[in-house]
Formats: C-alpha cells, sequence, structure tokens
C-alpha cells in the first residue's frame, strides 16, 4: 500500500462513513500532496458523497459508492460512483448570493465549494451510474518556498 | 469535535469550537450551538481550532447567527485557520458573519 499511487474505498448508505472516508483521504493525501490540496479533497469528496448518501437512494437496488484516488505526478484525481438517482452536479445552478443574513438561504453550497476547490469536475452517466471525476492540481511553489 | 462555553464581561458568550466542523462534526455541535443561540445575544464563536469546514458546519453557523440576529443580538466569527477562511469566503459567509483576526476586535465588535 505505502508505494501505490492508487486507492480504492467503498461505502454504504450511512452519513457514518463520512467518516471513515475522511480518515482514508488524509492517510491517502498526507504524504503525496500539499495540506492545501489535502483540504480540497477532503471538502470536495465530503460534499459528493454526503450528497448522493442523503439524496441518491433510489428504491430499487441498495446504494453503493466506490470512491478512488489517484496520484499521477502533480495532479490528484478522484473518481466517485455511485448507482443512485441520476444526478449531474456540474449542471447544477450556482446559488444566489444574500445580501443579508435575513435573506440569506441555508444549504446549497456544496456543490459551490466543489466547483471552487476542485481545478476540474467532469460528470458521466454510464450503465446506470453516476461517474464524477474531479481533478486537483499542486499550486507552484511560490519563490519564497 | 467539541464545543465549550465561556462568559467574558459584557455579557458575551465566547463559543470555542475544536475539531473537524464536517458533516459528522456538525451534527454533534448543532442542538448545543443553536441553545447557545437561542439564549445569548452577543456571541463570539472561535474557530481558531477547526481545521475544517464543510457546508453542513456553515449550515450551523448560518441559522446560529440568523437566530441570533432575529433576536436581536450579533454572531461574529473569531480567527478561522487559513483553508476555514477560504471556505467561508467562498461560501459568501464573510458578508454575512462578521470574521474578526483578534479576541479583541470581535469583543469590541460586538460592543459597539
Amino acid at each position: 500500500m505505502v508505494n501505490s499511487e492508487a486507492s480504492r474505498l467503498v461505502l454504504r448508505k450511512d452519513v457514518a462513513e463520512l467518516k471513515r472516508l475522511a480518515g482514508w483521504i488524509e492517510g491517502f493525501t498526507q504524504e503525496r500532496t500539499s495540506p492545501d490540496v489535502s483540504f480540497a479533497v477532503q471538502l470536495c469528496l465530503e460534499e459528493a458523497v454526503a450528497n448522493i448518501i442523503m439524496y441518491g437512494a433510489t428504491r430499487d437496488d441498495p446504494l453503493e459508492i466506490a470512491v478512488e484516488l489517484e496520484r499521477n505526478g502533480e495532479n490528484l484525481v478522484a473518481r466517485i460512483e455511485d448507482n443512485g438517482r441520476q444526478f449531474d452536479p456540474t449542471r447544477a445552478p450556482p446559488p444566489v448570493s444574500a445580501r443579508s443574513l435575513e435573506e440569506a438561504k441555508v444549504g446549497e453550497l456544496g456543490i459551490h465549494l466543489m466547483r471552487s476547490f476542485a481545478t476540474g469536475m467532469d460528470y458521466e452517466r454510464r450503465d446506470g451510474r453516476n461517474r464524477l471525476t474531479l481533478r486537483f492540481v499542486e499550486p507552484p511553489l511560490s519563490a519564497a518556498e | 469535535m467539541d464545543i465549550s462555553v465561556d462568559d467574558l464581561a459584557g455579557g458575551i458568550t465566547k463559543l470555542v469550537l475544536r475539531g473537524r466542523f464536517d458533516t459528522t462534526g456538525a451534527v454533534v455541535v448543532e442542538l448545543p450551538f443553536n441553545k447557545i443561540a437561542t439564549e445569548k445575544q452577543k456571541i463570539v464563536v472561535d474557530l481558531s481550532a477547526v481545521n475544517f469546514l464543510a457546508s453542513y458546519g456553515i449550515r450551523v453557523l448560518l441559522v446560529g447567527a440568523k437566530i441570533v440576529k432575529n433576536n436581536g443580538g450579533n454572531l461574529v466569527i473569531l480567527c478561522p485557520d487559513n483553508n476555514v477562511a477560504k471556505v467561508l469566503k467562498t461560501a459568501g459567509m464573510d458578508a454575512l458573519i462578521p470574521v474578526h483576526q483578534t479576541e479583541a476586535a470581535a469583543i469590541a465588535a460586538l460592543e459597539s
């Protein structure tokens, strides 16, 4: 495992699984990415998987969620695959920005955070499964470092 | 994640959160957070020991700030770490809930 540059985790439809996901991502990114990329990967996968667990279930099959992380040079690629209801987060409308606390709506921020913290996000529906690919690129080191 | 409460001078309540403010953490602190937001009028939420923030955590902060505002009070955030501050800004929260870098500035904002 130590030398492997890819890892896969299968999760059940249970909010408690998000804790296992966080620990697994931390373990993978700790020695392979900068703390900022590790944070971004943890944030995006938490949002994506929480959405699937909370809204993805259908009546037909038990929900299965598989997450893969792959380190490829300066890129880290995360793939999330699930057999839940069809949902393309890349087509979700951006949130409306509120001008005051009174008019601020609660929720609908997860996908916006994913778009902002991932370098790229692609979706396809294939064989009855949602496949979401997120890419993360290390920022260039500044001259001071 | 854990939550502790400090009563400061001037009727100010400091709410210290520690750990990961993700879905798992937010579920744990949501009820005590809302209870304090309902009972107190001047609240500093200290996020300096929070090392991770996701949308469920933002939801708890936003609901709490709305409750306090509704009761005629104010809630401010103290000292988030860099990435936590970036999440707040990306979510547009920095425009809705004042963020301060020092406790003195947070307290001054509540006293004014």
